[in-house]
């Protein structure tokens, strides 16, 4: 916890834009801005089609109102939909696109595999690769050539649509169709760019995939679309990190993520989540509405789903397991914690359909200050899913005036499977903090060791690097939270 | 040296204690009382815990101890043994004692730490891997109670208001609790321990006796402890 004190303050540190050269749309929504959208990005006409019938879908459904966070309507003609900064070719990045990832801490060796010297070093051994797309576009994708040598394909979806189109037909809206909902739809339409990866049969992945998400530009709608899918007996571990600068208007990020696992297949996902939160005044900040499905379509495979929340003014977000194949497996954990006038809507949804199947939820919420922390899941067994279990684990932990809330929903459609649920809400309690301060801790010490250790379960489930980067971020959320 | 004078404790504006004067220097001090008179309160409050309004003065070798706040009068070398220590989900028992002794200036390096804290957990019976356990979490009353002196002893504070050290501990542990405190008070160091056990009370070198009453206090030195022992404290207070 020695991290708190390397921060003098608790200022959303990724706050800062970069300012480049950048081809944009005027602002609004219309089936020619789809048209050009999909003219500029030269795809093929089922993508452009793909894109028409969402749009076409869209103007028949309205925007989801059920969850618990209010938002000022979003005007969806004032948004541009689309954002790039101008370069010829991924060998001249403009430098200050460079320094923006590099002040936002993209370790060394993968700036310099950036700029193309892969493996220059022979001593640096490549531990993640990076997919970056700064607004609507990507800007790089690092180590193609090593994990080629693998069979697998890790490039942006742009790209993949070009060279893999029959791989993404095949499974593009499979796991999430455009019709699933409002913004599911909204980014079938305009999705821009985002990551494609592929991992053929028996292969694990011999380095962590990760996509860096970075909204810049003021205005635009980041509508990001990414793709996973792991062929039988194969592995993958993926990462995303997402940041953004403070404005003080709303940003519409309306990202879409399908994963599919095929037999005996695992695909392990992370995300840490730092967009902007807005103001100590509920003044700007991110409006995340995401939807993410993995599908375990192949007989014993596994989804593993786990997601640090910190940033975000509005977060609507349920990464949820279709377990289809028999004894297929689904996880979802979770930290989430708002603070100021952050709201957010999250959880999960585990549907079994094939026999044995498993599933573990264990969701923690953390909130402070005014805001407001829903846990929302839905279980689901069917009746053809003999033998099946799921063990659910949702904690809340509350300060200040912060309101939290537990909504979990479960069905079950046969005699033959086990439903578990736990859950525990309280306050920070004083005596705790006051305990720890009488060994000599400060206050912030304190209730980042109480915090922390409320988190364990989950961040134990996070891959090495990243686990460390959101211990941080969550001592610096922290910081300036209490009192 | 720690002094109180008109040392007053109230909650929620009702007091509690009122003008306690009193000193504690080197050794071993008793404090008795009838229940409900504020022994806890008086610890607590002393600790700086905020459910408590203080009034009067502190001092604290030499410093004003009521102008500090809890984790400073801790590393000024103030410790207060809880009698219910409370238990922090995910934060092992190391963890936790190598954040507060890096909290302080100074703090030995982790080897040195872990050596010193297994040390104490074997003396102290208590089991394997006590290390990585969870703070105060799935631990006997007993233990906890261990815990606490072990933190004692880590922290190596010069004054420690010990809480009822001796309640749920079985024969074996009240010697090794008699044997720490003895051991630790001859360092110069003040203890000073709420406690009516006799069993503590006879195997320790008691330097004076303090009994809170609800209108008096009264200090003596061990035959004070023994004396409301024999007749309750209904004549004495």
């Amino acid at each position: 916890m020695t991290s708190v004190n390397q921060f003098a303050n608790n200022k959303y540190t990724a706050g800062f834009n970069t300012v480049t050269e950048t081809e944009d749309f005027e602002p609004g929504l219309t089936e020619e801005t789809v048209q050009k959208l999909s003219a500029i990005k030269k795809e093929p006409e089922w993508v452009t089609e793909f894109r028409l019938k969402a749009f076409r879908h869209l103007q028949t459904i309205k925007e989801p109102t059920w969850a618990h966070v209010n938002y000022a309507p979003i005007d969806y003609q004032a948004l541009s939909y689309y954002s790039a900064p101008r370069f010829r070719n991924k060998d001249e990045i403009p430098p200050e696109i460079l320094e923006t990832f590099d002040k936002l801490g993209v370790p060394l060796h993968e700036r310099d595999a950036l700029l193309g010297i892969e493996s220059k070093d022979p001593n640096i051994i490549p531990t993640v690769a990076v997919d970056v797309v700064f607004d609507s576009v990507s800007i790089a994708t690092t180590f193609q050539k090593e994990l080629k040598k693998h069979g697998i394909i890790f490039c942006s979806i742009s790209e993949a649509i070009q060279e893999h189109p029959e791989l993404v037909k095949e499974y593009l809206g499979s796991v999430i169709p455009a019709k699933d909902n409002y913004f599911a739809c909204l980014n079938s339409a305009v999705f821009t760019d985002g990551t494609f990866c592929y991992i053929p049969k028996g292969v694990k992945c011999p380095m962590e995939l990760n996509t860096y998400f970075r909204i810049n530009a003021r205005n635009t709608g980041q509508f990001e679309r990414t793709l996973i899918i792991a062929d039988a007996d194969s592995y993958v571990s993926y990462l995303e990190g997402c940041t953004a600068p403070a404005y003080d208007e709303n940003t519409l990020h309306a990202a879409v993520v399908e994963l599919v696992t095929h037999d005996r297949a695992e695909i392990k996902y992370s995300t840490v989540q730092n967009w902007y939160p807005g103001d100590e005044n509920g003044v700007g900040g991110v409006l995340n509405f995401v939807t993410k499905r993995g599908l375990c379509k192949g007989e014993s495979s596994k989804i593993s789903w786990t997601q640090v929340e910190t940033g975000s003014a509005v977060t609507w977000k349920y990464p949820s397991c279709i377990l289809r194949g028999d004894n297929s497996v689904g996880e979802f954990y979770s930290v989430a914690v708002t603070k100021g006038k952050q709201m957010a809507d999250t959880g999960t949804k585990m549907l079994h359909v094939g026999k044995n199947t498993k599933s573990t939820i264990v969701s923690k919420g953390i909130s402070f200050g005014d805001s407001s922390n829903t846990y929302r899941g839905q279980v689901r067994i069917g009746k053809n899913a003999h033998n099946s279990r799921n063990y659910t684990q949702c904690d809340s932990l509350m300060l200040d005036n912060s309101k939290a809330l537990t909504l979990p929903v479960v069905s079950q459609y046969n005699n033959s499977s086990i439903v578990e649920h736990e859950a525990s809400a309280g306050k920070l309690s004083e005596e705790a903090l006051f305990y720890l301060q009488s060994r000599g801790l400060d206050e912030e010490n304190a209730v980042n060791l109480v915090v922390n250790g409320f988190c364990k379960d989950v961040f134990q489930k996070l891959p090495l690097e990243f686990a460390a980067e959101a211990n941080q971020l969550l001592n610096v959320t922290l910081e300036g939270a209490v009192g | 040296m720690l002094v109180t004078q008109e040392f007053t404790v109230s909650v929620d504006d009702k007091p509690i204690l009122e003008d306690i004067n009193l000193d504690f220097g080197p050794g071993i001090h008793i404090i008795m009382g009838p229940n409900g008179v504020g022994k806890s309160s008086f610890a607590h409050a002393l600790m700086g815990n905020p459910k408590y309004q203080t009034d009067g003065a502190v001092e604290f070798f030499g410093k004003d101890l009521l102008a500090m706040e809890t984790h400073e009068r801790s590393r000024a070398g103030l410790f207060m043994s809880f009698q219910t220590p409370t238990p922090i989900e995910g934060l092992s028992n190391f963890q936790f004692i190598k954040q507060c002794l890096d909290s302080k200036q100074g703090s030995p390096g982790i080897t040195e730490t872990l050596a010193k804290f297994k040390g104490l957990t074997d003396e102290f019976n208590l089991p394997n891997e006590w290390d990585k356990k969870h703070l105060n979490v799935q631990a006997s009353g007993g233990e906890k109670k261990k815990n606490e002196l072990i933190q004692m002893l880590m922290l190596n504070s010069e004054c420690a208001i010990l809480d009822e050290p001796d309640s749920g501990l079985d024969v074996d542990a009240l010697q090794i609790l008699t044997n720490v405190i003895q051991d630790f008070a001859s360092n110069d160091k003040i203890v000073i321990i709420i406690s009516h056990y006799e069993s503590l009370i006879k195997n320790l070198n008691v330097d004076s006796v303090t009994v809170l009453g609800k209108d008096k206090t009264i200090r003596g030195d061990v035959d004070l402890a023994y004396q409301v022992l024999d007749e309750g404290f209904k004549n004495i207070v």
